[in-house]
């Protein structure tokens, strides 16, 4: 119903406060050492795993069954000979923790499959903006949708962590007792309301 | 300026205006990159134009779980989805299926115009008026010369409410044909008649507020995990916070859901007949049966029974029509529990494979009146040669226990399709139907139409149409000679294709609406490009009778319109535009409250417009704006007027009671002998939506299951020298296809079973599925055939 003017309100916030926050850069970007170069091979690889941004990723790796959450534990774990396995973000849906049949939403790719026809489909892009803050030096808040993505540190923290969107401070994993839910009204349930005091109306 | 907004306590909105007037700025990403930082602003520009990415509500186009999504549109197009946190079917969640949804309209070999068939077998683009002229003309001129018998619509249960009602309309008050009959009488009609037959109006009274309320929840041969993985979803979680929470899986082969049930109970094909009357005979005999309950809300009935008599609807003297009628008589408690005596547990066990230890713990939870009970079937109940018994013998268990019409305690039947429930069985889009569970063959029902409609009196023809696997037979005989085929594909989809090859020249007209060349418009004379899902208003309904609305929120490609207009265009052409009297370019109000009257004051009543728009979905029957979730049950239902129980108020014609069937156990059509050795069962994937003419032009989803394969047991494979991967011949009686084998994927049939899920256009498992139907519903079985394997 307003999910419109609420988006089109986020949105200039977002870039509104980029101004302020461009004024003011050299206090506030967090210096990641190589993130240039990491930032866009991980941005790319990103998109490449998803039909578009929010889209659940597709599996990378052939599944082993059923049993994902052997190496998709909570925090990952170093699977020898493949690599760091990401841990699952859908840690603490309020009400709505039924996450146990991961292949329902996450399938594997045969990319060799003789495709079917061609798609035209272009998926929503990663939006690259970072949060916005209410003043320089603010807790940025939260620019995307918490829900099913409880679990922050999955993709903010850890080895599997994106360098731009890497926490400083991984050991306050209270992250919502700081950053507020800055998305649409419409974007969040009650439960997650009721846990976000500083959610911008 | 920030610090003066804060300070005046300014409200946000204005707040907000300020600084985009003061400039969109630039964006916090690091700026040591001037380009990218600008290029950045002006993305931000542009999604501050009228090009801004906007979220809007629909349902999902898939199955008829019908979770609700919001859909982003940018720039005119959909670019993404998320679930609606406001729905509450899905709480947010969706499947695989639902999360690649918009990419199904983005397929690079969309049907953007109407093209005609020419002398080569090829097509030739041709304008839409000439294309409507067309359909008029060849309608006008099979009713002319043939009689109403001539001419047949084929429909769905993913037409939109809309599209249904136009077809409806035009057919049976237009045509004044009943020949209307949608794949849904391929899905669910058995349910449809279970419904019927025991409580004289179609449709579930149970919700999904079942799926939290329920302690026990009974899957019989179901496979939830991949077909309605929301809901199931639900179970899980109410499992998760209960552990007391048991699924049990009913079934023939090991599926997804085996992995998460509590028990897995292995049964024969067919077999489940009788395992429903082995549980119903130990609750009469074990005195579990709620005597109360029955005495006020229960009678019984008893039908034919002889099976020489009934058949299987697909050789001997049903080969070519299968009209088969039932006849219920009186019956009684005693004559009941007399007729269950046959069933013991030994002899169930002996039927079908299950241990009796587990019959008795089947009767033991139907029993216990501690527990909520949730039934829940879908096309293993449906698609069966006994289907219409079989949803009869469920219901069964729950009215004798008095286990239904209460929260967590109710027989739940699946619906396939998203609007399987709205559109083909609220509308009534069936052969022997009018809307709100009215039929053909009643006066009284057909006058109530006519009234509506606006028609004179006797317009509506009072013989049931053909149903659906008639219609192609007849088709085949010649006997229809002009078809209209929209929203689906039997040419994947019939059983035992092979009956309804087409040959060139055979003086049929064949008209396909469709979004994508299938094998069905491969088949068509006429081909019209339809618009789907949010390229128009739609409404579905789904299994829990939610009727959800949705506006149109992009537009159609190329010269692509929607179903109903395309009805609506030929009936004008045809001399019946009065049966579409509104403004061309705003009817779809005006068309649903037409259709709502029909079900207004017979606890059949739709939500209003105004309130389907605004709302996620109303569930029927809505009276002074409130829902109602569980039907016949006093405190919810406003029809009910007693103070508490249940009232079977719809079933006037058995004293407002629930009918308990008498229902016995018949064996399959067809069953493995020496020669066709292995049962063949078909069915879907989690990846995949019907025969893939969606899902497999969204990469992620093709890739996923980019071809069907058959399950095979690891032993049966060993013995034919066969692994994963590699080629077999299924062959029947009636024909073959090649297909790789998969041992121990995703689903493990037991030794001399096999699995091929339908979806394949380019392997027609069809053309060796048996044509044998249900007896009362006439849908066909596609679960049980007999076949053997040939190493290739």
């Amino acid at each position: 119903m307003n999910a419109k003017r609420t988006t089109l309100s986020v949105l200039i916030l977002i870039s509104a406060v980029g101004l302020v926050a461009a004024q003011n850069s050299s206090q506030d970007k967090i210096e990641v050492p190589g993130s240039e170069g990491r930032f866009k091979s991980s941005a790319t690889e990103r998109a490449q795993r998803r039909a578009y941004n929010g889209a659940p990723p597709v599996i990378p790796h052939e599944p082993f069954g059923a049993a994902c959450v052997a190496c998709h534990t909570g925090t990952g774990v170093e699977v020898p000979g493949i690599g760091f396995s990401p841990p699952s973000p859908h840690g603490e849906t309020p009400g709505m923790t039924h996450m146990s049949r991961c292949q329902q939403c996450h399938v594997f790719q045969d990319y060799t499959a003789i495709p079917f026809t061609e798609s035209v489909f272009e998926g929503l892009e990663q939006d690259l903006r970072q949060g916005d803050r209410l003043y320089p030096g603010a807790p940025p808040v939260i620019p995307h949708r918490v829900f099913m993505r409880e679990s922050c540190l999955s993709c903010h923290s850890g080895p599997q962590a994106r360098e731009e969107i890497r926490t400083s401070h991984p050991e306050r994993t209270r992250c919502l007792q700081c950053h507020a839910i800055g998305v649409a009204n419409t974007d969040v349930s009650p439960q997650i309301k009721a846990l976000s005091p500083g959610l911008i109306e | 300026m920030v610090k003066a907004a804060r300070k005046n306590k300014m409200k946000r909105r204005d707040f907000l205006k300020l600084l985009s007037m003061a400039g969109y700025g630039m964006v916090a990403f690091s700026c040591a990159d001037k380009d990218k930082a600008e290029q950045m602003a002006n993305d931000a520009a542009k999604y501050l134009g009228d090009d801004a990415v906007k979220w809007s509500k629909a349902p999902c186009r898939f199955c008829g779980t019908g979770c609700g999504v919001e859909v982003a549109v940018k720039e005119g197009k959909a670019v993404a989805v998320r679930g609606d946190l406001a729905s509450p079917v899905n709480k947010g969640l969706l499947c695989v299926k639902g999360y690649h949804l918009p990419a199904f309209l983005y397929g690079k070999d969309r049907l953007v115009y109407p093209q005609l068939r020419n002398a080569n077998g090829g097509f030739d683009r041709i304008s839409w008026d000439e294309a409507l002229d067309l359909i008029a003309e060849k309608f006008g001129t099979a009713l002319k010369e043939h009689g109403p018998d001539s001419v047949a619509v084929y429909g769905s249960g993913q037409w939109a409410i809309f599209d249904g009602y136009a077809a409806l309309k035009w057919t049976k008050a237009g045509l004044r044909s009943n020949n209307i009959d949608p794949n849904a009488r391929l899905c669910m009609a058995s349910a449809v008649m279970g419904f019927v037959t025991q409580f004289k109006s179609d449709e579930p009274m149970g919700c999904y507020e079942d799926f939290e309320a329920g302690d026990d929840f009974i899957l019989w041969g179901n496979n939830m995990a991949e077909m309605h993985p929301v809901l199931f979803s639900r179970i899980l979680e109410n499992k998760r916070k209960n552990p007391s929470v048991r699924i049990i899986d009913i079934g023939t082969r090991w599926t997804p859901t085996s992995d998460y049930a509590d028990t897995f109970l292995q049964m024969e094909p067919g077999s489940d007949l009788a395992l429903a009357n082995g549980i119903l005979n130990l609750l009469v005999q074990q005195g579990k049966v709620d005597q109360a309950f029955i005495e006020e809300n229960v009678i019984f009935k008893r039908g034919i029974e002889d099976l020489a008599q009934i058949g299987y609807g697909s050789f001997g003297k049903d080969a070519e029509r299968y009209t088969f009628k039932d006849k219920g008589q009186n019956s009684s408690f005693e004559e009941f529990a007399e007729f269950l005596k046959t069933y013991t547990p030994a002899y169930v066990a002996q039927i079908t494979g299950i241990p009796e230890t587990q019959i008795k713990n089947l009767a033991d939870i139907y029993g216990n009146q501690k527990r909520g009970t949730v039934s829940l079937w879908c096309m293993g109940v449906n698609q069966h040669t006994r289907g219409t018994w079989m949803n009869n013998l469920i219901t069964n268990i729950h009215l004798v226990t008095g286990k239904i019409s209460r929260p967590g305690n109710n027989p739940f039947s699946l619906t396939g399709q998203p609007s399987a429930c709205g559109t083909a069985r609220e509308v009534g889009t069936l052969a022997n139907r009018l809307p709100a569970d009215m039929l053909v063959t009643k006066p009284e029902h057909r006058a109530k139409a006519e009234k509506i409609w606006k028609v004179p009196p006797g317009t509506i023809p009072a013989k049931p149409g053909y149903h659906a696997v008639d219609m192609f037979r007849a088709l085949s005989r010649g006997d229809v000679k002009a078809m209209w085929i929209q929203v689906t594909n039997p040419w994947v989809t019939i059983p035992n294709l092979n009956r309804i090859e087409r040959k060139p020249n055979d003086g049929r007209f064949i008209v396909v609406s469709d979004i994508y060349p299938t094998p069905t418009t491969a088949n068509a004379d006429l081909i019209l490009p339809s618009a789907a899902w949010i390229e128009r208003e739609g409404m579905f309904g789904n299994s829990e009778r939610r009727t959800q609305h949705w506006n149109q929120l992009v537009d159609p490609p190329g010269e692509a319109k929607e179903d109903a207009w395309q009805i609506m265009q030929v009936a004008k052409r045809m001399g019946m535009g009065h049966l579409f009297p509104w403004p061309e370019d705003d009817w779809h109000k005006a068309m649903f409250e037409e259709y709502r009257s029909f079900g207004l004051g017979i606890g059949k009543d739709l939500a209003s417009y105004e309130q389907l728009k605004e709302t996620r979905g109303m569930v029927w029957p809505v009276v002074d704006g409130k829902e109602t979730l569980y039907r016949y049950a006093a405190g919810y239902d406003p029809y009910v007027k007693k103070s508490k129980g249940v009232h079977f108020y719809k079933a006037k014609d058995y004293g407002e009671k629930a009918a308990v069937w008498l229902r016995p156990y018949h064996p399959p059509a067809e069953m493995p002998d020496q020669e066709y050795p292995f049962w063949l069962c078909t069915g879907r994937v989690l990846e995949h939506w019907h025969t893939g003419s969606m899902t497999r032009r969204i990469p992620q989803l093709h890739q996923a299951v980019p071809r069907a394969y058959v399950e095979i047991n690891r032993a049966d494979a060993s013995k034919i020298g066969v692994k994963s991967g590699d080629r077999v011949r299924i062959v029947s009686r009636r024909g073959k296809v090649e297909l790789p084998v998969d041992i121990d994927g995703r689903g493990r049939p037991p030794r001399g079973t096999l699995f091929v899920p339908f979806f394949d256009e380019h392997t027609l498992i069809n053309k060796v599925t048996l044509d044998a139907m249900d007896n009362i519903s006439k849908q066909p079985d596609y679960k049980k055939c007999a076949v053997r394997i040939e190493k290739v």
